[in-house]
């Protein structure tokens, strides 16, 4: 027998969950808000991975409740050109959080049309593997090469960038893959940067982390 | 980063909490399932009572190894054997979710029937991330209902514990190694077991026919890794198709079935890729299965689709 019930007195220790909060007080919050994707957990599994402070809260969540460093706009169900009543609060939380904020597939094209940009069904859908070339490194991309795989699930994209917004990558099916807000901290990514397949996911986000820290400081 | 051992002690503290009577855990003998009852087991000790239930589905062997696994592990537990009830309440089902729903129901029903005899308050099951994920609910669409997922009907007393809901398996299985559980490597299983790997209506008949043709994907990828041919996939099995082509067996047209072999390498299931096998392994399989299971199965073909857009079983 590999494990006895009767002697499980060493899992009883106090000590590391101790150190634990200790170092929260100098962590990142940062919050993912659930447009109902199947990656959404994904989205907190890298945060936390990242030692960032992280919860999933529904798309219908009050502004007031919300205190964090950050949010990212999870990826969706919905298709926002033809229901974007159902994202919730996500326009709200864009014109008034007043911290960085991250759209990820459904909330990259939410943000888009939210703030006087388009979004409708793309001539070529993108599920799975696709190749991302990178037109501008930015803040999001430093350091990571030119063309990476990313991988995609999406019916829909951004047709037209919002005023203020430049496009970032982009692929040969879909035109904008990337961008952001140049007076704002609003960036939108069409790919998940989430999943295990997607090359430097993992440092996008944290570019996206030191962004809110920078934010947060200033 | 996830932290197994930190995780175990937090967990254990929390079901010593929360469990404070009986408990049967689902346990299939899955990696899954057999991390949560270890988990379970070092927390509440003889209150808990692993129940697997042979639904007639299972792999070759598969009810005899599973059974010398728990006995092997330490955890009590009880082999039911329901396949004539399985079959029966599949009989004309051919639609994936309908399979789904119907096999679901029948686990809750079973283990309300155990947990009633061993005077268990709480189920346990081994139920992880994409389960519940995929299962969909409120703004999130319903992939497939994970057959763990169906939730526990109004008029049943048990209380539901679910310890590594908000894990994926690479997590599950680095629990696993930490409790040192043996079957922590082992491929990913469904639930709904070789039901889900028909296409079409689940009968003995049928059933029989991917038992062996999946036993022969098993041995034969599990042959070509050992020897450093290919790296061992995420999962690896065989789906069979309601298509049938023409052939030449032995100078004489056949008309038989069809079989797909999957592969996909993963590292959480979320995403995957299908897998890159040598062409001599893939001919090996394909002239294992058309050889001895000429009677039924006379074509043998191999899916090339990632996930998204296919998922990685067919149903």
């Amino acid at each position: 027998m590999f494990f006895d019930p009767n002697n499980t007195e060493k899992w009883n220790l106090d000590s590391a969950g101790d150190l634990y909060l200790s170092t929260i007080a100098s962590i990142m919050r940062i919050l993912v808000v659930d447009n109902g994707g199947q990656w959404t957990h994904r989205e907190w599994r890298v945060l936390r991975d990242l030692n960032v402070e992280s919860e999933i809260i529904p798309n219908s969540t009050p502004l007031e409740s919300i205190k964090a460093d950050g949010l990212v706009l999870s990826g969706g169900a919905p298709r926002v050109g033809l229901d974007s009543e159902k994202m919730g609060k996500c326009g709200e939380y864009i014109d008034k959080a007043g911290i960085p904020i991250l759209g990820i597939c459904a909330g990259h094209q939410f943000m888009a049309m939210h703030l006087g940009g388009q979004a409708a069904p793309s001539k070529t859908a993108e599920f799975g593997k696709m190749l991302v070339m990178v037109d501008d490194e930015d803040d999001l991309f430093k350091g990571l090469p030119d063309t990476f795989v990313a991988w995609e699930s999406h019916n829909d994209e951004v047709t037209q960038l919002p005023p203020d917004f430049v496009a970032l990558a982009h692929s040969d099916t879909c035109q904008i893959q990337a961008m952001k807000c140049s007076t704002r901290p609003l960036y939108g990514l069409q790919f998940h940067p989430e999943v295990e397949h997607t090359d430097s996911g993992y440092e996008m986000f944290q570019a996206f982390i030191d962004i809110c820290a920078q934010n947060k400081k200033a | 980063m996830f932290n197994a051992e930190k995780f175990i002690e937090e967990q254990i503290k929390k079901i010593r909490q929360d469990v404070k009577g009986k408990a049967i855990i689902a346990a299939s003998g899955g990696v899954d399932s057999t991390v949560c009852a270890a988990l379970v087991g070092t927390a509440i000790g003889e209150r808990l009572l692993a129940i697997y239930v042979d639904t007639g589905f299972m792999r070759k062997g598969e009810t005899e190894s599973v059974d010398k696994m728990l006995r092997r592990l330490g955890v009590n537990h009880r082999v039911v054997d329901a396949s004539d009830e399985y079959f029966d309440a599949l009989k004309g089902v051919t639609e994936p979710e309908q399979k789904r729903k119907i096999i679901g129901e029948k686990f809750i029903r079973i283990f309300e029937r155990e947990a009633k005899k061993f005077g268990a308050e709480f189920l346990v099951q081994g139920t992880i991330a994409p389960d519940w994920i995929e299962s969909g609910g409120g703004l999130r669409d319903t992939i497939k209902s994970h057959h763990n997922v169906g939730g526990l009907p109004k008029d049943m007393n048990l209380k539901l514990v679910e310890p590594l809901r908000d894990l994926y398996k690479d997590e599950v299985r680095k629990v696993g190694r930490a409790l040192k559980i043996e079957v922590a490597e082992k491929q990913p299983f469904p639930g709904p077991a070789l039901a889900i790997r028909v296409m079409g209506e689940p009968t003995r008949e049928s059933v029989a026919i991917i038992r062996e043709a999946c036993a022969i994907v098993e041995e034969e990828i599990e042959i070509a890794a050992s020897k450093g041919k290919m790296k061992l996939p995420w999962q690896y099995f065989a789906v069979l198709l309601p298509v049938k082509s023409v052939g030449v067996q032995g100078d004489i047209r056949a008309y038989g079935l069809t079989i797909a072999v999957r592969a996909v390498d993963s590292v959480d299931a979320m995403t995957a890729v299908y897998s890159k096998i040598p062409h001599d392994v893939l001919e090996t399989i394909s002239c294992r299965i058309t050889n001895e299971m000429k009677a039924k199965v006379n074509r043998v073909v191999y899916d090339v689709t990632n996930k998204p857009p296919a998922t990685i079983e067919w149903e």
